[in-house]
């Protein structure tokens, strides 16, 4: 029964959009493995990229479609993915604290014996959830869908790639879920994670074409979630920490910022 | 015994808005207290400083004799809060919601869960945002009630409930009294809890003005009598008795305001024919207004005057 606990609960608000998030990149990565080798026979792939020239790398770096691999790289995991991935992390996030705040029903929740350290926690444990579950649907499709096209994708590498992928939301989740902490403001929480991503994005894509860019591009968190191109190269245990690292800091910042402050009436 | 809540100089300036100040309240165990005052008068900010919601400015507050911020979890245990502006997980049943919170509580004796939901005539199969105010309000009392707390703190409990329901709540409160737990009710209406109140404080503008029992401040009420006689009368008989004021004599109408005891009056007045007797109990409302007589009290001190001219 999910009504046991704040975790429980939550895990009860997050099951639809989950499974809606899940089935739509799934379905979506599905559908590309599957018709992978009808699109790499009717368009010479490589070639188009050659042409668009560095505007190809905008849209995602390492252009070698000549694979499903690399096309999956090129199509999804370099934008589309990660930012569904970030929006649905952030969106969870930022409605936790300040969605219980903004409707009012903190002050009941938390006239109960749970800590408010204790409510953040648990909610983000099934932010944790939500995006692994998304994850492992986006991997059965895709998987699915490479099969039935026979096209070679190695599963133990698109996990690891949806290990990264995972990361990345979890670092804007947490950033979301601190700036929620802090402000009690769901809308603020939204518009500076997604907002932030963007220009990570727009900061690692243009570094690659900009060699100005490249002292700043360790900023991007966009960095160290492609820069191994795990989809290819597996887990950089560095990447993986520093998005870890990130997640935990701003956790911790959520969990003081809300254990502190006056909560709206 | 340990009070129910205790706060000394408690302060908070809360935004814009004043909050609360030097609020020094003392609530014993075992009785139903009314925390009254008009509307924005610091009532809620006074609560939610109670249940750690807001932080103290200064000076913190004690609550079943523990420590409001340090040790939040064991009050959480003991006391339970129906907020003034109640809000629930709208997306859950009455009865989900139910199961949420006890599950959240720890311990519900589900018999005691069911009688509440029974007494209060609460449909439990509907989910909370198609219930009405008064049936969400319901839901908030039974999420209340059947944790059997020590206290409870109830914010405009009565708001939207029917006159039945609200009947059936009162004895709730007053088997909670029995059973030697806390009832705290805020209202901004006196006649609302004045029969169920033992002691009443009365704060303002964020200033606890005064903390009274109920059965003081009756004594001190003012009764309002008007007395038609068979004939005549005259004035001197009447006056200079104990308690009586504002008379007049008109012909064969008396006009009073006795404080206290009717006794004297009644004897005198038992001398000569007596037709009619009309008695109008000053409810408390007129001596919470007292309490405010001093400032802006608006277009509630008008409605004293007006009652006093209608009776001169």
């Amino acid at each position: 029964m999910l009504l046991r606990s704040v975790f429980g609960k939550t895990i009860r608000d997050l099951r639809w959009p989950t499974f809606w998030v899940g089935l739509g990149m799934g379905a979506m990565t599905g559908y590309f493995a599957l018709l992978y080798p009808t699109y790499s026979k009717l368009f010479d792939l490589n070639s188009m990229l050659a042409k668009m020239g560095p505007a190809a790398k905008l849209l995602g770096a390492g252009g070698d479609a000549s694979s499903l691999v690399g096309f999956l790289h090129l199509e999804l995991f370099s934008m589309i993915l990660p930012a569904l991935m970030v929006a649905f992390a952030a969106g969870m996030a930022s409605g936790f604290t300040a969605g219980e705040e903004s409707r009012g029903t903190i002050d009941v929740l938390l006239s109960y014996p749970v800590s408010r350290r204790r409510v953040v926690l648990e909610k983000a444990v099934a932010v944790v959830i939500g995006c692994v579950v998304a994850a492992v649907t986006v991997w059965v499709l895709a998987l699915a869908g490479a099969a039935v096209s026979s096209s070679p994708l190695p599963p133990d590498r698109l996990a690891e790639a949806l290990v990264m992928l995972v990361l990345l939301g979890l670092a804007f989740g947490a950033i979301a879920l601190a700036i929620s902490a802090a402000s009690g403001n769901r809308g603020a929480a939204i518009g500076v994670a997604v907002g932030l991503m963007v220009v990570m994005y727009l900061i690692d894509a243009l570094a690659a074409i900009v060699d100005g860019l490249n002292t700043i591009r360790p900023l991007s968190l966009f960095h160290y979630y492609m820069g191994n191109d795990p989809l290819r190269n597996g887990l950089n245990l560095g990447d993986v920490a520093v998005l870890a690292a990130v997640t935990g800091v701003f956790l911790v910042a959520a969990l003081v910022a809300f254990d502190r402050r006056d909560l709206a009436a | 015994m340990t009070a129910a809540i205790e706060t000394e100089k408690l302060t908070k300036y809360y935004g814009r808005s004043r909050g609360v100040m030097d609020v020094d309240l003392t609530v014993e165990a075992g009785q139903i207290f009314g925390f009254l005052g008009p509307n924005g008068a610091g009532k809620s900010t006074t609560i939610r400083l109670l249940l750690d919601l807001i932080r103290p400015t200064s000076v913190r507050a004690r609550v079943l004799g523990l420590d409001v911020h340090r040790d939040r979890l064991a009050i959480d245990r003991r006391v339970s809060y129906v907020p003034g502006e109640l809000s629930l997980y709208s997306e859950l049943t009455g009865r989900q919601l139910l199961t949420y919170l006890g599950n959240l509580q720890g311990h519900v004796d589900a018999d005691y869960r069911e009688t509440l939901i029974q007494r209060l005539e609460l449909d439990t199969s509907k989910r909370i945002k198609s219930l009405s105010r008064g049936n969400k309000q319901k839901v908030g009392l039974v999420a209340a009630f059947m944790i059997r707390p020590d206290l409870l703190i109830l914010d405009e409990p009565t708001a939207g409930l029917d006159p039945f329901i609200q009947l059936e709540f009162e004895h709730l409160c007053e088997e909670a009294r029995t059973e030697g737990r806390t009832v705290f009710i805020s209202s901004h209406q006196l006649p609302e809890v004045e029969h169920l109140c033992d002691r009443v404080g009365i704060i303002r503008e964020g200033r606890l003005l005064a903390v009274e029992l109920i059965a003081s401040l009756k004594e001190r009420a003012l009764r309002r009598l008007e007395i038609d006689f068979g004939s005549d009368i005259p004035l001197e008989a009447f006056a200079n008795l104990p308690g009586v004021r504002d008379l007049t004599v008109d012909g064969e109408i008396l006009r009073c305001t006795v404080m206290g005891s009717l006794d004297a009056l009644v004897k005198t007045a038992a001398q000569f024919e007596v037709r009619n007797v009309r008695s109008v109990e000053t409810s408390l409302e007129e001596i919470f207004l007292a309490y405010y007589g001093a400032g802006d009290t608006g277009g509630a001190a008008q409605g004293v005057g007006g009652a006093g001219h209608a009776a001169a």
